[in-house]
């Protein structure tokens, strides 16, 4: 017995500066490198306030931007994988599995929709979209989704599986609305709703990140307060209620702030997926027994390969580059397909 | 025998519901038409607006819909046998999306590609797609979320290839994104003709195999017991579910859940032997899609939903009742 216990290494404690510097790393990488060449002179002269003109805008408008609102979106899709993965007990949990990801998808596909008939109908220039409402809109979608999977898994009493089922089932419904909308509806801006769809972080501005921030300072500084309550609630229900847990105001807290965390990104970058059920893994790995350090990991590892699929995604497509979403999405499916294959 | 005549007699009710459904469409539409009127051009088209409304429009694509419902309803009997899983389905299983991504790439990427040849490359990649789910759930002996877990991976990892396909594809991306949400709009006799041969192939096939079949829904060692080698026959059934899919996939496109709730009401109405329930489940599902069609095209006159859209909100509640009945263990 006691082998079972030695065979994990504790994690030495270097390892969470270590990560952080790492994705410290990773952001100067996303900023020097691209298609556009700036040399890393002037992209230094940029960063300490001179610089050419024309860096300057390369850098501050279209990297620096683009990279943050990346990373917050990052963050959001891994603790939102986090806290699913702990209250379903399901390793395999994840945004775009549980279907909020998909409801969220048809809340803004619909707002886009309506938004772009009732203000600027018959025009096909694309400078009109309501960024600052996206997150928003996003996140009324993603917890409508939400609430109906927590309906149906309350109304039984059903076990984590069957609640995973119920998601993935929630999912395939509101995606196929949304899609339904899109192709009989948007076609004047079918471009970009595909793009948005496909998971992105073509032009996005520093509205975007500064509309994401708020979501994500709120979600950030909740999860100290349900510390306790997530350590219990990977048990099952019984034990965590002998513990003094009220289980499903609990659950319900933070079925919330996984919904909201993800959805909210959702709304602003699409559904990146695999993001959100990739990386709780790989913080879990590093972290060992330390379960204290999951989470910190998870915020950081979040942002490091969100950022790093996204320079997969601009270096490898040049012009046309590759979303985001279809870069996490073929370096993801290995990842899940093995772990699938592990679990029995 | 009893039970057989009785759900020979049930399939007949089907049968008679899907075609009565058929009648009622040709009536209803962008352009109504009196029922004295339909049945005049039915039996004399004589060229006229109503005559091409009955004959072109609106009877080939109800009976498309019901050719398409068909297949795609024994496809995930087969399905729901190889796997015993109840949640299996052409869409569950990836067998939709295998066949749909390598269909997108030909039509955006080898434009001089015959779209002849398009079900073959459908079934190439509806059966890959399958093999790596079965991988996966481990030969679907596995638990079933393995299944179903394996099998969205698999969809959401060729989804995200068919939508990057898409945004290359620049202005076909309208006409290619209403073939892939599913719909019938617009589909005539040379279609029908098109998936007609591939979905006969997989319901005279199941059809054929039904004794196979029957023991193999026993559980495996017993069908090895009874002599059925089931490393020939396990993919021999894999072949025939692929079959109907990839012809419906070029003509139709992916059509949600039909496959999945056809065989569960069929199961509901206790069908004798496999012979009838595959029978039963091949008239549901053309029952099913064919009122879905009619609805998608006339609910929201003169716009037209895809039919996606009605399939989907029958279909979901129907696998959200299968998950949460007890029976079904996890």
């Amino acid at each position: 017995m006691t082998t079972t216990l030695d065979v994990r290494k504790p994690a030495p404690l270097w390892f969470l500066p270590a990560t952080f510097l790492f994705a410290l790393l990773s952001l100067s990488l996303a900023l020097f490198l691209g298609v556009a060449d700036v040399a890393p002179s002037d992209i230094i002269a940029v960063l300490t306030g001179h610089g050419s003109a024309e860096a300057r805008s390369i850098i501050m408008e279209i990297r620096l931007p683009r990279i943050l609102t990346g990373i917050l979106a990052g963050v959001h899709f891994a603790v939102a994988g986090l806290l699913l993965q702990t209250i379903t007990r399901n390793p395999l949990a994840d945004p775009s599995i549980m279907g909020v990801s998909q409801g969220a998808t048809l809340s803004v596909t619909i707002f886009l929709v309506f938004t772009v008939y009732i203000e600027d109908p018959g025009s096909n220039t694309l400078a009109a979209i309501p960024v600052e409402w996206l997150p928003a809109v996003g996140m009324l979608g993603g917890l409508v989704a939400g609430g109906i999977i927590y309906l149906l898994a309350f109304r039984r009493d059903l076990g984590p599986l069957r609640i995973t089922l119920c998601g993935i089932a929630v999912g395939a419904v509101l995606h196929a609305l949304a899609i339904g909308l899109i192709a009989g509806w948007g076609s004047a801006r079918i471009e970009v709703l595909l793009e948005w769809l496909s998971g992105s972080l073509y032009a996005r501005s520093w509205e975007h990140a500064v509309f994401l921030l708020p979501f994500t300072i709120a979600g950030l500084a909740v999860l100290p307060l349900i510390r306790r309550s997530l350590e219990l609630l990977r048990f099952e229900a019984p034990v965590a209620r002998s513990f003094g847990l009220s289980y499903r105001r609990q659950f319900s807290i933070v079925l919330l702030l996984s919904c909201g965390l993800a959805s909210s990104a959702v709304g602003a970058v699409g559904p990146v997926v695999f993001v959100g059920l990739v990386v709780p893994h790989l913080a879990r790995f590093l972290a060992g027994r330390h379960f204290a350090l999951v989470l910190p990991l998870t915020v950081a590892l979040g942002a490091i390969v969100v950022t790093l699929s996204d320079l997969v995604g601009r270096l490898a497509g040049q012009a046309d580059e590759i979303p985001i979403g279809v870069v996490t999405a073929i370096c993801g499916v290995p990842v899940l397909v093995a772990f699938l294959r592990k679990t029995p | 025998m009893n039970m057989g005549r009785s759900s020979a007699k049930t399939a007949l009710v089907v049968i008679v519901a899907a075609i009565l459904i058929i009648a009622g469409g040709l009536l209803v539409g962008a352009k109504p038409l009196a029922p004295q009127a339909a049945l005049k051009v039915l039996f004399f088209p004589d060229g006229k607006i109503d005559s091409i409304l009955v004959w072109t429009l609106r009877l080939p694509r109800s009976l498309a819909a019901f050719v398409a419902g068909a297949g795609l309803g024994v496809s995930g009997y087969l399905l729901q046998v190889l796997t015993r899983n109840p949640l299996a389905g052409p869409g569950l299983t990836g067998v939709t999306s295998g066949a749909v991504a390598p269909i997108v790439f030909c039509f955006v990427f080898l434009p001089w590609f015959s779209s002849v040849f398009y079900p073959l490359v459908g079934m190439a990649g509806g059966l890959a797609a399958a093999f790596v789910t079965f991988w996966i759930s481990r030969g679907g002996r596995g638990r079933p979320l393995h299944l179903a877990l394996g099998g969205i991976s698999v969809s959401l990892f060729l989804g995200a290839i068919t939508t990057y396909i898409l945004l290359l594809s620049g202005t076909q991306a309208p006409s290619l994104l209403f073939w892939l949400t599913g719909g019938l709009q617009g589909r005539s006799w040379t279609q029908l003709a098109y998936m007609l041969p591939w979905v006969v192939a997989g319901l005279g096939g199941a059809l054929a195999v039904h004794r196979a079949i029957g023991l193999l829904m026993l559980n495996e060692e017993a069908a090895a017991g009874m002599g059925l080698r089931l490393e020939l026959w396990k993919p021999l059934l894999l072949l025939l579910a692929v079959l109907p899919v990839a012809g419906i996939a070029p003509v139709a496109g992916p059509v949600a859940f039909v496959g999945l709730a056809a065989p569960h009401i069929a199961r509901l109405l206790k069908p004798g032997g496999p012979r009838s329930s595959i029978a039963l489940t091949a008239a549901l599902g053309g029952l099913i899609l064919v009122a879905a069609d009619v609805i998608a095209r006339s609910i929201a006159i003169p716009q037209e939903l895809p039919v996606s859209i009605v399939t989907a909100l029958i279909g979901g509640p129907v696998f959200v009742y299968l998950v949460q009945r007890r029976s079904v263990s996890f």
